[in-house]
């Protein structure tokens, strides 16, 4: 399947962050603390492109948001993953092997 | 993902917005104030935290917008929005709203009209099945197509050719005759053709059977069908009709079919019948009488085709070179012929009103860009507050767009008006297609220029009313320097808009001048007060050519003496109204000439004092008298440029000549000047009056010079002639004048389309014109009060005004009179009597826009005097 740019990269952040809440459920800061942990700094996901990817997950039915207590004891939205959304996970998975098969393939080729 | 939460997920976000967006707010408060905290542990002091905390954030507005913008249901969600602020916009600015609908109904109206008839006319193909087909074919005489085909030649064309499934012919004309149906007298159409008309066009008939081949065999064969309307109205649509019989001129005619509803072939005939093979005449291969009609075979090309009948031609030229020497048949498509009269006309008004329509886009745009110029500061907010170019972009093209579709439907309405009051009057209707109506296709064409003319005025304004980054449109300089390249644009757009009326101009003032040279004309007789009629006998009551001779002599005697008449006569064919049947002549001591070589004139027969009453001047010898009797001398008078062409420089009285195709020949008793018997365009012809007594018609033309008006002895001659012969028939009765204004009533009508969208276009254009000029004095009010406060005259501030409004006049004309160059010389076959450069047209045009553009000028020029110089000053 092919995407266009802007698509592969937030194609990659919907997949990353499903990734982040497989273990436990977390809100929007925690999402973006974690993901800059993992990948040492790395990614740094600002609230303009997580924001934006967290709703439209919920949308589409793969995360669901609840209100609760923080760990501050404040108010904050905690997301967690669905069913449908970790078979959403899976498939995104393979769709990332597929690129980076792809990658590889175009970076090692010799002419 | 699944549809169905998907959908729900998209009313979620239109319906439940609030509360999403509450939220959302609440979310991104959440997110600052963890960040604060977390910032806080990391040793800032709280005030420092927070401010770090919102600066990551980057602005709630932003990030909601872009919310937003990712969440499924944005796309309607933006469309609703903007379909609201646009609304808002209406409802806060109705005059500018109504003002833009208006231009652009008129223009949108008129193009939708234009393209029903255009659509009506020349897109759709004739109604008859694989009409593409289908050819008509016409003799040509050294290539020059000159009309009729004779029927021997129709036949070899028909029985040698190995490119049609079928070729027909018919006689080309509608033939009104009296038919006795259940032993009542009824006027009918008739239609004369060959047995497989129907065959060729792919119809079939409605009841009973189709002519069949045996019937065209027989001796004047005398089998009838008739129309469906005929049928419904005089045998009430019953079987019985078939077999039944009816009679013209006495001849019994039994009816074998009947045509389908509403079928229509070149004519509305009421009545077919073959064609009558016992005339001798028509039994010569120079005799020409027939339009050829065929169906080529499926595959078959138009140039293949006419490549067949080429090779048939060049064998009958060989075989036959006394009558076939420079003939050959030319084939044209159905179509194309049946509609060359109107081609042109309808495609030079179609090009009219898409000048109107884009002349009005000029107006429309040139509005649009000040109004954007006035709405920057707003779109300079908006961007501020974190909408994308492209977002306002859309929300100004969604405005457009909805203004034009407003303008749309008005324009339906005037598209309406248009058909009604002027493009009914066009001859479509005569061409032989069902007159145009404002059907589907016409809605969808109004719809999709709607959508065009929205691109067409938004594009550029919404581009230039977004161009400015916000700070920068804040800052009043920016706004100025803005201001200039939306003014340029303006008067860029005035230019062309010169430009566009300047065509529309000369090409009125060519056509008008067109009109002028037809009117006036030199007919070569004298169409005052004429009365013309037509006048049949039964040729049943009168046998003998002595008989029907008796009839019309006596009928014009009484005539004649009737108070109001001046002199009264008949012929076979009047000027203008009956044109063509052109005869060879030549002198009869002279063996009869080839076909190259020979000789045509029209072939007229008269009753006494013809030339007379229609005012052509016997110039040497006698008119046709009394004496001139069927059994005595055959007699002919003929015109100047016959005489000119078979006896140069020689009395021609006294000698004979041989006319048509027998022996006997005829001696010329008198010379008379020339006339346009043909059409009024055509130069005069060539032609040779001979007297009715000796043709023995029973169909006669009447003409009456009357000292009043003519229409006026209608009553008292139809009661003359009824008091002869109650059976005799009266009919097709005008006075001379309004035959003439017919004939010219198309060309008016185009005129005054054309007329219309000129003046339309030409008031378009001052009003942009003066809008530019306004906007530009309005800009410079305080340099005008210094410059008046220091003492300048107000009738120079006028004048450099008005010569520089004058300047873009004058662009625009000079852009347009370089197009009109190419574009007259398109028009050049509307034309009669002038060229298409014809100066008094172009000079004309020129003037009447210049003095306007002048007007337009004057208006906001003066009121710049006006300007209180004290007040100005104060101001600053």
């Amino acid at each position: 399947m092919t995407k266009s740019r802007s698509d592969l990269l937030r194609g990659t952040l919907d997949m990353l962050i499903l990734k982040a809440l497989v273990l436990e459920r977390m809100h929007g800061l925690g999402i973006s603390r974690r993901l800059e942990q993992i990948t040492d700094g790395v990614f740094q996901v600002q609230p303009g492109s997580l924001f934006p990817a967290l709703h439209r997950l919920e949308q589409e039915g793969w995360i669901i948001g609840t209100w609760g207590e923080s760990e501050n004891k404040r108010r904050a939205k905690f997301y967690e993953l669905t069913a449908a959304g970790k078979r959403q996970l899976g498939e995104e998975k393979q769709n990332w092997s597929n690129v980076v098969v792809a990658i590889s393939k175009v970076l090692d080729a010799t002419s | 993902m699944p549809i169905l939460p998907r959908i729900a997920s998209t009313f979620r976000s239109i319906f439940r917005k609030e509360m999403i967006e509450k939220e959302l707010d609440q979310e991104l408060e959440s997110y600052v104030d963890h960040l604060t905290d977390r910032k806080i542990k990391e040793g800032l002091s709280p005030a420092e935290a927070l401010r770090q905390a919102r600066m990551e954030l980057g602005g709630t507005e932003q990030v909601k917008q872009k919310v937003r913008e990712r969440s499924l249901g944005s796309g309607l969600d933006t469309l609703l929005l903007d379909i609201r602020f646009t609304l808002r916009n209406i409802r806060n600015h109705p005059g500018f709203t109504f003002t833009v609908v208006l231009i652009l109904a008129i223009g949108i109206g008129a193009n939708t009209a234009l393209f029903s008839s255009v659509n009506a006319v020349l897109l759709r193909s004739v109604p008859f099945g694989d009409s593409e087909q289908l050819i008509v074919g016409r003799k040509t005489n050294e290539g020059r197509i000159t009309g009729a085909v004779s029927r021997l030649d129709y036949y070899d064309y028909r029985d040698h050719n190995k490119t049609f499934d079928h070729l027909a012919a018919l006689l080309n004309g509608s033939y009104p005759r009296v038919v006795m149906i259940n032993d009542t007298p009824q006027l009918l159409n008739a239609g004369m053709v060959t047995w497989n008309l129907l065959s060729v066009l792919g119809v079939a008939p409605a009841a009973g059977r189709d002519f069949l081949p045996q019937d065209d065999l027989a001796e004047g064969s005398t089998v009838a069908m008739i129309s469906y309307r005929t049928w419904q109205t005089q045998f009430g649509a019953s079987r019985d009709a078939i077999g039944s019989t009816v009679s013209f001129d006495g001849t019994p005619f039994t009816i074998v079919g009947v045509m389908p509803h509403d079928f229509r072939f070149l004519y509305d005939h009421d009545v077919w019948t073959l064609i009558d093979r016992s005339g001798q005449i028509d039994m010569q291969r120079d005799a020409h009488s027939l339009l050829v009609v065929g169906r080529m075979r499926s595959g078959v090309t138009l140039e293949q085709a006419q490549g067949d009948a080429d090779t048939i031609s060049a064998g009958l030229q060989q075989e036959y070179p006394d009558t076939n020497a420079d003939k050959a048949l030319n084939l044209t498509g159905m179509h194309d012929y049946m509609v060359r009269n109107v081609r042109s006309s309808l495609t030079m008004l179609m090009a009219t009103t898409v000048l109107v329509l884009l002349i009005a886009c000029g107006n429309v745009a040139g509005l649009l860009l000040a109004r954007g110029q006035r709405r920057l500061p707003e779109m300079a907010m908006r961007a501020a507050l974190g909408a994308p170019r492209n977002r306002l972009i859309r929300q100004l093209l969604t405005e457009s767009l909805f203004i034009t579709m407003l303008a749309g439907l008005a324009g339906i309405a005037v598209a309406h008006a248009f058909r009604v009051l002027l493009l009914n009057l066009l001859p479509i209707g005569a061409v032989g297609i069902a007159p145009p109506t404002l059907d589907a296709s016409s809605l969808i064409f109004a719809f999709g220029i709607s959508i065009v003319t929205a691109l067409l005025v938004g594009i550029v304004p919404a581009l230039r009313a977004t161009t400015v980054g916000p700070a920068r449109q804040i800052v009043s300089g920016a706004r100025v320097s803005e201001g200039v390249q939306s003014a340029r644009l303006r008067s860029g757009l005035v230019v062309m808009q010169v430009a566009g009326s300047i065509l529309l101009l000369i090409g009125s003032a060519l056509l008008i001048r067109s009109l002028g040279q037809l009117s006036h004309v030199n007919l070569g007789f004298d169409s005052e007060n004429l009365l013309t009629a037509r006048i049949q006998i039964q040729q049943t009551d009168y046998e003998t050519p002595e008989e029907r001779h008796q009839f019309f002599s006596s009928l014009m005697e009484r005539i004649s003496a009737m108070p109001g008449v001046v002199s009264a006569t008949t012929i076979t064919k009047l000027p203008i109204l009956n044109p063509w049947q052109d005869w060879p002549v030549w002198p009869a001591d002279q063996p009869r000439p080839s076909n190259t070589e020979r000789q045509f004139a029209m072939a007229r027969w008269t009753t006494p004092n013809y030339f007379d009453t229609i005012g052509i001047q016997l110039l040497r010898g006698r008119d046709i008298s009394v004496d001139d009797l069927p059994q005595s001398q055959r007699v002919v008078v003929l015109s100047e440029s016959t005489v000119e062409a078979l006896f140069p420089d020689q009395d021609p009285i006294g000698k004979y000549v041989g006319i048509g195709w027998d022996e006997e020949p005829w001696r010329v008793i008198g010379v008379v000047s020339e006339a346009r018997l043909n059409r009024i365009t055509d130069v005069p012809n060539g032609a040779m009056y001979m007297p009715s007594a000796q043709l023995g018609a029973s169909i006669l033309r009447l003409a009456v010079k009357t000292t009043g008006k003519p229409m006026a002895l209608v009553g008292p001659i139809r009661e003359t002639i009824r008091q002869l012969d109650a059976n005799a028939i009266l009919s097709e009765e005008a006075s001379m004048t309004s035959i003439l204004d017919a004939e010219l009533a198309s060309f008016r009508i185009v005129i005054l389309s054309i007329g219309l969208f000129s003046a339309i276009a030409l008031m378009l254009t001052a009003i942009g014109l003066y809008g530019v000029l306004a906007y530009h004095i309005a800009q410079r009010f305080r340099e005008i009060g210094i410059r008046m406060a220091l003492g300048a005259e107000p009738a120079s501030l006028v004048r450099r005004y008005v010569f520089r409004g004058l300047a873009l006049v004058g662009s625009g004309l000079l852009l347009g009179v370089l197009s009109a160059f190419p574009c007259s010389k398109l028009m050049a076959d509307l034309l009669f009597g002038i060229e298409p450069f014809d100066p008094a047209s172009f000079i004309s045009a020129f003037a009447f826009l210049t003095i306007v553009g002048i007007v337009a000028c004057l208006i906001p020029a003066l009121r710049a005097t006006r300007v209180n110089p004290a007040q100005i000053l104060r101001e600053q």
